[in-house]
């Protein structure tokens, strides 16, 4: 990895007796797209809320660039950009007086405020219609403006906060495309969802959080591959008996069975193999199957399968 | 620099927003329109003639028909003479309100420079603000008359001892009878030969003394709907949090106290522009509909110092809404309590002086009492800067507390 753009170290944050965040350490690489997952209510947002200044820890440290934030908050919010994932404009202002007045407040002033509010705009496709209120666009082109107000002062770490929630798909795809273009640009991006497939195809790394705790960091790849060939779990009806699980365990496709409240949990190097065996096994001991559930390999399935939940709970 | 950035912001958003630019600007001078031309009907009413039966104990006495020629000339008050037993009865009956007894030995007691006594009686039915009209009358031409009986009975003395003295011993030179003249009338005005028996409490004859329809309701329309900005204020602070644009703002290298006084500067800008644009609306509109225009009095500095007094508390105010309000709506419910309620005990539809005493003690522990205080001594009353220190230190009070008591609750999450 090269070096980190920014460093999070043991990250912790209380509301009360609340434990919202309970000890995350994260490192941003230099031009990194990173993911950041996990079901609402899991400390996404005051993850992200902590990065960018906004809250301040109960405990931890976080550096960008080098610098800490907690003694150069200014200088590092500089560097940083971020997107909520509300759309935070001022519904009445036209497009470039919402991005003339964000440029202003990061210090942008005179032409070079205006030449950089030009080449937003025409970044985000929306120079003809720039001197309309806001609140006359549609609502992708909300969006669109919601991300441009973020880049205006070029950021080191870009935060993007769930951008495509209640974007259609034409939209989805336009901001796609403008993630990966500032990506190439050299921009590290911080990426928020409880999309898979968009983790799966924006970001190189990805790290997945449940109930305040970081509980896997890799690659999208590294995390399916993880899955083997897929998991099986299977619901067994009560007087099964206990030499289910060793014999399910001892089928050549399987790598390993767990049994725990009526639930048969087996993780496959090849499904098919794995399943057909698991099933035979069922049948020859004469037990009951309530339900059965495969989950694919992927990021949803990664998350299920280390959680017991599903990401969009 | 980011903070006038965030309330340039602010004051275009505002801009936008017809509806906020009418309250703010259009409905004061609305308001000062309509209860200024109420006010002068009023006043117009008060100078009708008013019919009081007298009872005159003294009937052919030189200084009770002096007396009764005064009161009827041309002062608003017509006698009609009465027997004392028609008079008390005609009271207890109601066919009349109030009646004035002139005692028998009036004319020989004023005469002789002995204290006499006028009384004036009321009904259960009497208006006040005819008794009042009535009272300031027959006390003000009991005056004159002890004060000219005075005057005229000292010269008189003086002249007598002069004529029987020879030329070359009369002491009374003209200087000496300017010094005796001067006494006399300076005894006059302290001790009255004729008191009136009946009193008012002191608050209605002093705002009669002062009342000036136009300069009262501009400025109390225009205290009262300063303090309309705190809601607008507070209003944005809600709006920025719900719609995600505080969050931004927080996330940019822009220190909370920046962003904190660029929410309060156009709340700042805002109340000055609204008493500028009203008083100087209401100096042009008020003559053109035959009303008198407010006066600005003798202090210009005590103008502005109590406009920037006035905006201070109005801003201290928004963000002390904003930060104690929970939901939007406790904000609009608040603003409303402010506005209406706080103007009302404030005395910014009606002058203090007519609230009466509860009212009027209520309105005390609010800043609006005190700033149409200040106006009102500023431009009704004539008075300068010096006269309106407390008023000033208690707006300023008002503006210390608000803001400490914001700021301590003030929740930037």
């Amino acid at each position: 990895m090269s070096e980190p753009i920014l460093v999070a170290q043991d990250l912790k944050k209380s509301f009360g007796d609340l434990e919202a965040v309970k000890g995350i350490s994260l490192q941003i690489a230099r031009g990194e797209v990173f993911g950041l997952l996990g079901p609402n209510g899991a400390g996404k947002t005051t993850t992200i809320s902590m990065l960018t200044g906004l809250l301040e820890p109960t405990g931890g440290q976080i550096t960008v660039d080098g610098l800490e934030l907690e003694s150069h908050t200014n200088e590092v919010k500089a560097k940083m950009g971020l997107v909520p994932q509300e759309l935070a404009l001022y519904l009445t202002l036209s497009a470039r007086q919402n991005l003339m007045f964000f440029g202003r407040i990061y210090g942008l002033k005179g032409k070079e405020l205006r030449q950089r509010v030009d080449e937003v705009l025409e970044m985000i496709g929306l120079s003809e219609r720039a001197n309309d209120p806001v609140k006359e666009y549609s609502g992708g082109m909300k969006r669109r403006v919601n991300i441009g107000a973020g880049l205006l002062h070029k950021p080191e770490v870009l935060f993007l906060d769930e951008p495509t929630v209640g974007v259609d798909p034409q939209s989805r795809n336009a901001i796609f495309e403008s993630v990966e273009a500032l990506n190439r640009a050299g921009m590290s991006v911080i990426y928020t969802t409880h999309y898979m497939e968009e983790a799966q195809r924006l970001c190189h790394r990805v790290a997945i959080v449940d109930e305040g705790t970081l509980i896997a960091l890799d690659t999208p790849t590294a995390l399916i591959r993880s899955l083997g060939g897929g998991v099986v779990i299977i619901g067994i009806a009560e007087g099964a008996p206990e030499e289910l699980t060793d014999r399910i365990a001892q089928v050549p496709a399987v790598r390993s069975a767990i049994r725990s409240d009526g639930e048969l949990k087996i993780e496959t190097q090849r499904l098919q193999e794995g399943l057909m065996g698991a099933l035979d096994i069922t049948n020859q001991l004469d037990v009951r199957i309530t339900s059965l559930e495969i989950l694919e390999p992927n990021l949803e399935s990664v998350f299920l399968n280390l959680t017991g939940k599903k990401l969009r709970q | 620099m980011n903070a006038l950035s965030v309330a340039f912001k602010d004051i275009l958003i505002l801009l936008r927003d017809r509806g906020q630019i009418i309250m703010l600007f259009l409905v004061p001078m609305i308001f000062i329109l309509a209860f200024s031309a109420a006010f002068s009907l009023g006043e117009e009413m008060e100078e009708q003639v008013i019919v009081v039966p007298v009872v005159n104990l003294d009937p052919g006495g030189e200084m009770s028909t002096l007396l009764l020629e005064n009161l009827n000339r041309d002062r608003g008050i017509q006698t009609e003479d009465y027997g004392q037993a028609e008079a008390e009865a005609a009271l207890n009956d109601q066919t009349a309100s109030m009646l004035i007894i002139i005692p028998a030995n009036f004319t020989a007691d004023v005469k002789a420079g002995s204290q006499t006594e006028l009384r004036l009686m009321y009904g259960p039915e009497a208006s006040d603000s005819e008794v009042e009209a009535v009272r300031l009358v027959v006390e003000g031409v009991a005056a004159d008359l002890s004060l000219e009986t005075q005057l005229v009975e000292g010269l008189s003395r003086m002249g007598a001892m002069m004529s029987d003295a020879p030329p070359e011993v009369q002491v009374f030179t003209a200087e000496r009878i300017r010094i005796q003249a001067e006494g006399q009338f300076e005894r006059g005005k302290t001790a009255p030969l004729v008191s009136l028996t009946s009193k008012w409490p002191d608050q209605i004859t002093q705002g009669r003394a002062d009342f000036s329809a136009s300069s009262l309701s501009v400025a109390g329309f225009a205290v009262m709907f300063a303090f309309l900005a705190a809601q607008i204020t507070a209003s944005s602070i809600f709006d920025e949090k719900k719609e995600g644009t505080f969050r931004r703002l927080l996330a940019a290298p822009l220190g909370k106290p920046q962003l904190l006084i660029g929410k309060m500067l156009p709340n700042f800008v805002i109340a000055i522009m609204q008493m500028v644009i009203l008083v100087a609306a209401s100096i042009l509109l008020l003559p053109l509909m035959g009303q008198e225009a407010p006066s600005l009095g003798n202090s210009p500095l005590g103008l502005v110092l109590v406009t920037i007094l006035v905006a201070l508390c109005s801003t201290s105010l928004g963000i002390l809404l904003a930060a104690i309000a929970r939901t939007e709506s406790q904000v609009g419910g608040m603003s409303t309590l402010f506005l209406w309620v706080a103007g009302l005990v404030g005395g910014a539809f009606i002058p203090a002086f007519v609230l009466g005493d509860f009212l009027n003690t209520i309105g005390k522990v609010v800043p609006h009492y005190w700033a149409i205080q200040a106006y009102t001594d500023l431009m009704v009353r004539g008075q300068g800067v010096a006269d309106i220190l407390p008023e000033l230190g208690i707006l300023a009070g008002f503006a210390a507390v608000f803001f400490v008591i914001g700021l301590l609750r003030f929740r930037f999450d």
